[in-house]
């Protein structure tokens, strides 16, 4: 257990003793899938969050999850590090100052890095089996578990807000940046259910090599908006993992549940990730439909239907995903 | 004078019976204290008033009350005191709304103007539900984690009653509202 792990183990546990006082709800999700990727698939998260005193709140998590088989494969890598270690995930407590019409919040730990559609519940057992190529952390862009220890603070109102995080870059998963200093800001607006953000980060490379120079600095822009029980949501970024390569893509989810559809989500993706390095070029391109069937509030089914280029993957073109998750809160 | 003491004590009697008090009950499901649960009683002549400070928030992905009553005609507050979107909406039976995507400190409003129960969602998080009872009297309460509610301002009389949680049957009985005399809810 390296010095990071048992930093984040230690305030998991100082939270969890301090959360066992207070009226705190933990909540434990357990998942198993399978990818005709040649992959089996198990994880479980277990967190806590709540109320820990006067306008504080916390929020903690470790998770344990495994690909077998086919450990290439970014199958179920929607939201965690499948790589069959326990991990303390975001360990932070946060303080909003409640003021009519205004938003000022801080938050201190370990959390997700707030570029861009960057939550849990974002990615995490919303539909989709995989995380968007530009989020998965191989593909010399973003990472759905890139993380930062340090401070968070948004200031604003509803309607425009900004948010600015600094502090060192403490990630899991296979893509992982040096304990560096890593800055994201991020300015979003609000209007009539439509919600567009901009995002800029800059840190250090996650990527390791003697030709990987420079920062790892990207913008994006997202934009989220919902009626009727119909979800458009997206993000472009654009940037570079290092100096002298450039990364550009995107994707764009429908999400519908409409009324009379009951328990049925039905979602759809297209997405592209264009990554220029010369004759290490790579450029991808990913169709994702399928859906989520909440059997009960505990048990939720995914199924995904991926047709993608035989090189992303390993030589799949038409790939089904499909996952049971267990939730119960205590 | 006796012609005139006795219709007087009549009225004074009948106006002491009569003055509003709160009704203390309790709610039990197979003899265990039962919380959420609205409790309300019909009073067709009773003055009507919209619910203050009614409030459904949106906290840790779950609503806050799981159970909240109020009168017709209220508007309910749904402010998002998370750290991610939400988008309430409510079908079925009730007061069918839909209040689209909202962020972070955003309230959204709903006046809930028909009696019948709500059930509210959140289109982004699955897990989460509430519920929205809607009556028409200024008589009801919601059951507290020991299961116990009270009830303001109750005039003594005989009244039908109502009671209502999540996953059972509604009940429906009749109480005779005295002071000392407990408000008991039972579910077998």
């Amino acid at each position: 257990m390296n010095r990071r792990t048992l930093a984040c183990t230690l305030g998991f546990l100082l939270l969890t003793s301090v959360a066992a006082a207070q009226g705190v709800t933990a909540e434990a999700d357990i998942t198993a899938g399978r990818s005709t990727e040649g992959v089996n698939a198990a994880g479980t998260q277990l967190r806590l969050f709540g109320a820990v005193g006067h306008d504080w709140r916390m929020s903690a998590e470790v998770t344990w999850a495994g690909n077998f088989k086919n450990r290439e494969s970014d199958a179920f890598g929607a939201a965690y590090p499948y790589d069959r270690s326990v991990r303390p995930m975001e360990v932070f407590v946060e303080r909003a100052l409640p003021k009519a019409e205004r938003l000022a919040t801080i938050r201190i730990g370990r959390y997700r890095d707030p570029f861009g559609i960057s939550g849990r519940s974002d990615h995490a057992y919303g539909g989709f089996t995989r995380a968007p190529l530009i989020r998965y952390g191989t593909n010399w862009a973003l990472s759905n578990t890139f993380m930062t220890t340090g401070v968070d603070a948004l200031i604003g109102r509803p309607a425009l807000s900004v948010e600015a995080s600094v502090g060192a870059s403490q990630d899991e998963g296979q893509a992982r940046r040096p304990d560096a200093l890593a800055l994201v800001v991020r300015t979003q607006g609000y209007w009539h259910s439509t919600i567009v953000g901009v995002s800029h980060m800059r840190s250090r490379p996650s990527m390791h090599g003697s030709y990987v120079q420079g920062p790892m600095v990207f913008t994006g822009i997202d934009g989220r908006w919902m009626r009727g029980g119909v979800q458009l949501r997206g993000e472009w970024v654009d940037g570079r993992p290092f100096n002298g390569v450039a990364t550009r893509g995107g994707y764009l989810d429908l999400i519908v549940h409409r009324t009379g559809m009951g328990p049925l989500t039905l979602v759809g993706r297209v997405e592209k990730l264009d990554y220029d390095a010369g004759p290490f070029s790579a450029y991808y391109h990913r169709v994702v439909v399928g859906g989520r069937y909440q059997a009960t509030r505990a048990i939720g089914t995914q199924i995904n239907v991926l047709h993608q280029p035989a090189g992303l993957t390993h030589g799949h073109r038409n790939v089904l995903d499909a996952s049971v998750t267990y939730t119960v809160r205590f | 004078m006796t012609r005139w003491l006795f219709p007087l004590l009549i009225a004074l009697s009948t106006g002491v019976a009569s003055a509003p008090a709160a009704v203390e009950g309790a709610v039990t499901v197979k003899g265990k204290p039962a919380n959420d649960t609205v409790v309300w009683l019909d009073a067709p002549d009773a003055p009507r008033a919209p619910t203050r400070g009614a409030v459904l928030e949106q906290r840790d992905l779950q609503f806050f009350p799981r159970v909240l009553a109020v009168q017709v005609g209220t508007k309910v507050r749904f402010p998002n005191s998370d750290r991610v979107l939400h988008n309430v909406f409510s079908y079925h039976d009730g007061e069918p709304f839909d209040l689209g995507l909202y962020p972070v400190g955003e309230v959204k409003n709903q006046s809930f103007d028909r009696p019948g129960l709500s059930r509210v969602f959140c289109n982004i998080h699955a897990q989460m539900a509430a519920y929205v009872m809607v009556v028409d009297t200024p008589y009801f309460a919601v059951s507290d984690a020991r299961g116990q509610f009270t009830i303001q301002d109750v005039p003594a009389g005989t009244y039908h009653y109502h009671a209502w949680r999540p996953g059972s049957p509604i009940l429906n009985d009749v109480i005779d509202i005295r002071p000392g005399v407990p408000f008991d809810v039972r579910w077998p």
